[in-house]
């Protein structure tokens, strides 16, 4: 986890807002680095994790989490981490079709944890329609945040532009609207609107949506981020140390 | 506009909160079912997107006895066994019944959150028709319904929003705790009321409109005369009256007069002749070629 980070979403390992939905989005970037956080912050933390990893093996996470100080295969054998690799299992397991298969992945959620989970948009390219995605989100909400008090959180990637065009109803940007209104925390990676720096990787958006008791106004900051091999850091825009 | 609309949306009415992702207008919704409940009035709300909990957590200091949230935010498409209430179960019967399962003198006020999940699922049509069947249908008095615009077609908003006596369509501004509100009001006599107030909601839920937005001022602005553009230069790009005669009376070279077509077609003397002898291989034609020429 990113100590930077954890500072400015306030959290640590000991204490941090339960029944959160939190939604990584990128733009032409990557926000997988954001997922490694989570992880890390999460397992730190003692809590049961579900991970449902749909574009990259155990394998790749288990080795970058390694850097950041956290064992996965350990806690695997624990029991405290569980991992969907979505390239070898079936994904029905997760989309309800026709009828009420619905109700075998509601089954798999009910696991009384503190449920990370990592959906890559890759559901979206596979034909799985965003109303799907929609739904399938809110009751992971509904069921994880609700009623466990866990946490959810989820990424998507964007593609293009930004508008999407009239005619299609289905497509990443829908998904991206419909999961922001859904969630209470998002960070937006992306790359700087200059171009291409070595010592900045890009650009990530902290937005707090729902905050409860003091004040429920929507709080946007924005920071630069650099990734490197054992972490990341996060600093205001225009003081990253190769500047100043 | 929005202090009047918050005191009460007339019977029969739709009010569409409309939203993205930018600004929920949720917070401002929540307001709205307060000053409801304030005025002792019954509010159900059909909950989709949040929960009783995180609802009524946003309202607390409201009198929420009056209050009556119907659960369709744990199993809206009906996954489990017993669930609570469907998005399928979206039509005038259903409601009706929902509603008058709690006996008030009055009729209530229908809170919809939000109309988007339906529309998801249940065609514009059928969600169109419905709403203005309820509307007549006495049951309720009035209905206020979220609308994230940014999910839907522009088609679909503009259908939901056509039914509708009140649209409020809120963006954030400048600053980080007003927003802007542009309302739209029907009246009952067809005439159409646009407004656009910069408003903030207080912690007890109440609205305040801080000013009219500065947007209508700006429209004035930029009808202003347009700047001279030789003004404040360090060289003169003016013409004094003469400078402008000679500027007309000037022939520019390869504008044709006729005078300059006959000097050209018609050499006069003193110029060079061309003498021309063909060769036995010549394809020699009398005809001058240039003769269907109009210059």
């Amino acid at each position: 986890m990113y100590t930077e980070l954890n500072s400015i979403l306030n959290t640590t390992p000991d204490s941090f807002t339960q029944g959160e939905f939190v939604l990584l989005s990128d733009r032409q970037s990557d926000a997988s680095f954001l997922i490694h956080h989570f992880l890390s912050l999460y397992l730190r933390a003692r809590c049961k994790v579900c991970f449902v990893g749909l574009v990259q093996s155990f394998n790749h996470y288990s080795a970058i989490s390694q850097r950041l100080g956290v064992s996965l295969t350990q806690a695997k054998e624990k029991g405290q981490l569980v991992f969907l690799e979505g390239q070898k299992e079936s994904l029905s397991v997760l989309i309800p079709q026709e009828n009420d298969t619905g109700s075998q992945a509601m089954d798999f959620l009910r696991d009384p944890s503190v449920g990370l989970k990592s959906l890559y948009d890759v559901l979206l390219s596979l034909g799985v329609s965003a109303g799907a995605v929609l739904d399938f989100s809110h009751y992971c909400r509904a069921i994880v945040c609700s009623q466990l008090q866990g946490n959810v959180v989820m990424l998507v990637r964007c593609d293009g532009e930004g508008e999407e065009d009239e005619g299609d109803d289905e497509g990443s940007e829908r998904l991206m609207k419909g999961l922001t209104h859904q969630c209470s925390l998002t960070l937006h990676v992306q790359g700087l609107p200059t171009g291409y720096c070595r010592d900045i990787h890009g650009q990530v958006e902290v937005c707090w949506r729902r905050r409860r008791g003091d004040g429920q106004y929507t709080q946007k900051k924005l920071f630069q981020y650099k990734v490197h091999d054992k972490g990341a850091s996060f600093f205001a825009p225009g003081t990253s140390s190769a500047v100043l | 506009m929005l202090p009047e609309l918050l005191q009460g949306v007339d019977t029969g009415g739709l009010l569409v909160i409309q939203d993205s992702a930018s600004y929920s207008g949720r917070h401002l919704l929540q307001s709205f079912i307060n000053a409801a409940l304030n005025r002792e009035e019954a509010v159900h709300v059909l909950g989709f997107e949040v929960s009783e909990e995180e609802l009524k957590d946003g309202l607390r200091g409201s009198p929420v006895q009056r209050l009556h949230f119907h659960n369709a935010y744990t199993d809206p498409l009906g996954w489990t066994d017993h669930p609570a209430f469907t998005v399928h179960q979206f039509c005038l019967g259903e409601l009706t019944r929902l509603v008058k399962q709690t006996s008030h003198s009055k009729p209530a006020i229908l809170v919809i959150d939000s109309l988007s999940w339906i529309l998801r699922h249940v065609s514009t049509p059928d969600v169109c028709r419905t709403l203005q069947q309820l509307r007549k249908g006495g049951a309720v008095r009035s209905i206020i319904g979220l609308l994230h615009a940014d999910m839907h077609q522009r088609g679909t908003v503009g259908s939901v929003c056509h039914s509708a006596t009140s649209v409020i369509t809120v963006e954030p501004a400048m600053r980080g705790d007003e927003a802007v509100a542009k309302i739209t009001k029907r009246s009952k006599s067809g005439k159409v009321i646009q407004d656009e107030e910069i408003f903030r909601i207080k912690d007890d839920l109440t609205v305040l409109v801080q000013s009219k937005s500065s947007k209508g001022a700006k429209k004035a602005d930029s009808e202003e005369q347009e700047t001279d553009p030789t003004a404040n230069l360090t060289f003169n790009l003016r013409l004094s009256d003469t400078e402008r005669e000679a500027k007309q009376k000037l022939a520019l070279p390869f504008v044709f007069s006729k005078a300059k077509k006959t000097a050209l077609l018609h050499s006069g003397p003193g110029s060079g002749r061309i003498h021309y002898e063909p060769d036995a291989n010549d394809d020699y034609d009398q005809e001058d070629p240039d003769d269907d020429l109009d210059v």
